[in-house]
């Protein structure tokens, strides 16, 4: 059947207006009530410190060999590729729209999405 | 007929005269490529080319290319890494000093060579290095740190943590040091490319003020690397 049309009594009871004594409304917008075209910012969670390892290998070459770089080339190579690797991954990881761990965006790909499509305000 | 209102004619004149805060940053379209200074690949026959190369090349056959700066040039003579250095010499823009300063550096790092070379015995002639530029991008790369200290604030206090820098930072630290030293640290008859030269062929040589800058920012870094994990990236 159709959508039932009640009787006015009915829908003002069940709505129990009578109940709240007709009290003006709770919300009162001193703004019109329109999404806004940004998020606040987040504060994400930090990541940890790469490439300590290599480092510590490489101080520790350093302090026998008297800071000499030449005598530590290889520790030096290892940790410069350390780096590099753990750049590059930081910057795919940053590059993918994909969703963290949690299941929500990051604020700034948030707003950077919202800034595409922002609320319509006006019709022309 | 009326004089115009004094407020409308302040208004029209503030729009008319240009904003003070500039955008600084490029004007140039996005499709925009950057010039090939380089002039050994346009040299190089299509046959001998690799797939991206072809692709790139016929690329920029259809799109438009920026204006080359000023600054680099397609000569043999030109070098990036002296460019930079030149550049960070200027005082004041006065550019035509600063290239001859340079200039006059690595003439007198030539001389010293060169006499060194004529001097030794015929068994060290080869060890002895004469060509500047060589020397001068050693005694960069010797002088260059491997690893920087970062201030990190942590419940308040301040820490000085151990980390990798970019290249581009080793670079401009080197440079800066090289040039700092040779402004301050110098007897005040003496002139820059003099002072400059000797402090390129020490560094070259693994010694003297600025390479043993670099050891002290490393001593630094060894002694806090227990605050190294207070790193986030």
């Amino acid at each position: 059947m159709a959508a039932p049309v009640y009787p006015a009594w009915v829908t003002r009871w069940i709505s129990g207006q009578w109940r709240q004594k007709k009290r003006p409304p709770v919300l009162r917008p001193t703004r019109p009530l329109v999404l806004a075209n940004k998020v606040a910012n987040r504060r994400e969670q930090a990541g940890e410190a790469m490439c300590i390892t290599e480092m510590s290998v490489m101080m520790a070459c350093w302090k026998q060999n008297n800071f000499n770089d030449t005598a530590c080339a290889e520790e030096i190579r290892m940790f410069y590729d350390c780096v590099a690797k753990a750049e590059k991954e930081r910057k795919n990881q940053n590059e993918e729209d994909a969703l963290s761990p949690r299941g929500n965006l990051t604020s700034s790909k948030v707003n950077k999405l919202l800034r595409r499509f922002p609320q319509i305000t006006r019709y022309v | 007929m009326a004089a115009p209102s004094a407020a409308g004619l302040a208004r029209r004149l503030r729009a008319w005269l240009p904003r003070l805060s500039q955008v600084r940053g490029s004007r140039y379209n996005p499709s925009f490529l950057e010039p090939e200074v380089n002039k050994e690949l346009y040299q190089k026959p299509w046959e001998e080319l690799s797939e991206e190369e072809r692709e790139k090349l016929e690329l920029k056959a259809v799109q438009p290319i920026k204006a080359a700066p000023p600054t680099v040039s397609s000569s043999v003579f030109s070098d990036p890494m002296i460019s930079k250095f030149t550049n960070m010499m200027m005082k004041d823009g006065n550019k035509v000093l600063a290239r001859s300063l340079m200039a006059q550096t690595l003439e007198a790092i030539k001389r010293k060579q060169l006499e060194k070379y004529h001097k030794a015995p015929e068994d060290e002639k080869e060890t002895i290095e004469c060509n500047p530029y060589v020397i001068f991008h050693q005694a960069l790369k010797n002088c260059q740190p491997i690893i920087g200290l970062s201030s990190i604030t942590k419940g308040g206090k301040t820490y000085q943590v151990p980390v990798p820098l970019k290249d581009n930072r080793k670079r401009f630290l080197a440079m800066k040091w090289l040039i700092t030293e040779c402004r301050e640290n110098k007897n005040r008859r003496m002139l820059m490319p003099e002072k400059l030269s000797q402090e390129l062929l020490q560094a070259f040589n693994n010694e003297g003020p600025i390479i043993k800058k670099k050891h002290v920012l490393h001593k630094m870094a060894e002694a806090n690397r227990a605050y190294a994990h207070f790193r986030w990236w």
